[in-house]
């Protein structure tokens, strides 16, 4: 009975520090997070530090993450390395020019959406264009090469019959493959990018508009100068985060499409990353462009937020 | 929207023009797949002579009864149904785990935890160090291996956070007062207000398990492949849809309908899913994109 009293005390003295009291109220909240907590070390935060691996010599059975250290030995080889370049600048030529065309289409198609007066249609069209984002990159080549295929596709088919040309090999023709690999993208993800879009339209004061109207505005001098004027902010933050993604190319799509008759330009930074690592096992090389292409995608992502940060009050973290 | 209703010709003009090119936004989104649907019900012979676009030419179910045949095909589809039920059952857990303790910002070491699942979205391990993880931690080769490194996706988890954060707290503080603690509340008082916005993460992580091919690609052995890789190998001919040594004349062209009707039943269940949980994702970003 003595001893229980006793007991009591001391966890009463203990609690006084508030750190103590804290953990004693939120012990729960903080048990729920244990699990949670070690996967994002197991899996996000070790294989962040597993970079070291750039610096480092790697041999079979002595460990993920190398043995002897080797300094910037491995960049400077990827550096004299004329794959590496090319890869890099087909990254940049692919991404610069998928911004290019595909950037202004879910403005201009949530625009479009939102002048639909027909609320049942405006729903329809919503629905079905979202889905595309839905479907498996798997899938969406594979629908391609079978609408592109020389032989019983129907984009050839119509080349053939129609046009009375040659049939043309789309997928294995590398003048094809940027023009492909945009407009499978832009058919994915229009409709779904559009929601943000849509989303700042919605915000729009109607009064802007009805003032508008009295002023003798059409609906396309509406569209102009109050539709765009009010989304800008919106469509500025999402050109700064989308240079800031520059590298990060939709790299699944592009290891679907590659083939060695297009790998003048279908070669990426992640591909290269690819094949010299996993298929030829020089894991070290390949983790320090890896590294390369991530440390400069941090650099591009931190400041594209910063800079839209600083100019709307608006970053996405 | 509440707009003066414009009834000049030239708005009568611009609304036609719109629906034109929302009619066309339409048909190139669906076309792609009418064309599959039609060249796996049509018959090699049509496809051959270049006879089906739209419509199936000499309706046939062959390509069905073939696939449904293929020990392989069976196998990956139900790998891949396998990913999808467990691999979104861990997720949630995980996410609601981590999302329900972040969304109280009285917590000590609240700032901590957000910047590093913050930090991480900024940069990650990259492929080789990742997978390099993976064998060492001896989840190479297994189902595990595609299911665990990606129980979190601080996208959805963000999501969710702010979901939480939105919810109003009277109903939690009577219940801690009554004397249940956060363990009884979460399941009884949080889950049970935020089923739109788990349905959408939920939508998110399904979507995810039932696509992913190329984790399956590094990590695993055929036996256990999922129904994406299986249909990336046989579109890429380093794998043979069915027997290989059952070469007839038109092989190639029957290798068409059966590739349309792979993709047709490897995508169908997202298309039917769809539907029911469009109204809840649309929600459920919009709720996300609340900045946190």
């Amino acid at each position: 009975m003595k001893f229980k009293e006793k007991g009591n005390e001391t966890l009463q003295i203990k609690l006084r520090s508030p750190l103590q009291r804290h953990l004693f109220r939120y012990w729960q909240l903080y048990l729920m997070m244990i699990l949670p907590f070690f996967y994002f070390i197991l899996f996000k935060y070790i294989p962040m530090f597993g970079n070291i691996l750039a610096f480092r010599r790697y041999r079979p059975g002595l460990g993920p993450f190398g043995t002897e250290w080797v300094g910037l030995r491995y960049f400077k080889l990827f550096f004299k390395d004329p794959a590496f370049w090319r890869a890099f600048r087909n990254t940049l030529t692919l991404s610069v020019l998928n911004i290019v065309f595909s950037f202004p289409l879910p403005i201009i198609f949530a625009i479009m959406l939102n002048e639909l007066r027909n609320k049942h249609f405006k729903k329809i069209v919503q629905t079905i264009s979202y889905m595309p984002r839905f479907i498996s990159t798997v899938v969406v080549i594979a629908i391609l090469s079978e609408i592109l295929s020389p032989s019983s596709g129907l984009l050839n088919r119509f080349l053939v019959d129609v046009m009375h040309k040659t049939p043309i090999y789309f997928m294995n023709d590398p003048q094809y493959f940027r023009p492909i690999y945009i407009f499978s993208g832009a058919w994915q993800f229009t409709g779904w990018t559009a929601i943000i879009y849509l989303a700042s339209i919605t915000g729009i004061n109607s009064e802007l508009y009805e003032a508008a109207e009295i002023d003798g505005a059409n609906r396309f001098q509406q569209i102009w100068n109050v539709t765009l004027p009010s989304i800008l902010p919106t469509i500025m933050v999402m050109l700064i985060l989308e240079v800031g993604r520059l590298l990060s190319l939709g790299f699944e799509k592009v290891l679907l499409m590659y083939t060695p008759a297009n790998s003048e330009v279908s070669d990426i930074i992640d591909t290269l990353v690819y094949r010299t690592g996993l298929a030829n096992q020089n894991y070290s090389y390949a983790t320090a462009i890896g590294l390369f292409s991530g440390i400069i995608g941090l650099i591009l992502v931190s400041s594209a937020n910063r800079i839209s940060r600083n100019l709307t009050g608006d970053g996405i973290y | 929207m509440a707009k003066v209703k414009d009834t000049s010709i030239s708005s009568r003009i611009f609304d036609v023009m719109i629906w034109l090119v929302m009619a066309f936004m339409l048909i190139i989104c669906v076309v792609p797949f009418v064309y599959m649907i039609a060249l796996s019900l049509s018959s090699a012979k049509a496809i051959i002579n270049g006879k089906v676009s739209f419509w199936p030419v000499e309706l046939n179910l062959e390509a069905y009864s073939k696939i449904f045949t293929y020990p392989n095909f069976f196998r990956a589809y139900g790998n891949t149904i396998f990913y999808t039920v467990v691999g979104t059952s861990i997720a949630l857990v995980m996410t609601i785990l981590f999302a329900y303790p972040l969304s109280k910002s009285y917590l000590k070491g609240h700032g901590f935890f957000t910047k590093l699942v913050i930090f991480s979205m900024y940069f990650s391990g990259g492929l080789i160090p990742n997978y390099l993880l993976i064998s060492s931690i001896g989840l190479t080769g297994t189902r595990w291996a595609i299911i665990l490194p990606f129980a979190i996706s601080q996208f959805n988890l963000i999501i969710l956070i702010n979901f939480f954060k939105a919810l109003p707290t009277e109903i939690e503080e009577a219940a801690l007062i009554d004397g249940i603690g956060y363990f009884g509340i979460l399941p009884r008082i949080i889950l049970p207000l935020s089923t739109a916005a788990i349905a959408t993460i939920g939508l998110y992580y399904a979507v995810f398990f039932w696509n992913d091919w190329f984790n399956g690609l590094i990590y695993l052995n055929t036996p256990q492949y999922p129904v994406m890789l299986f249909l990336r190998n046989i579109v890429n001919g380093t794998m043979v849809v069915g027997n290989a040594s059952s070469a007839s004349a038109d092989t190639a062209m029957l290798g068409i309908s059966t590739k349309s009707a792979v993709i047709i039943t490897s995508t169908l269940p997202i298309i039917i899913l769809y539907p029911f949980l469009q109204k809840y994702f649309v929600k459920g970003l919009t709720v996300g994109s609340v900045k946190g």
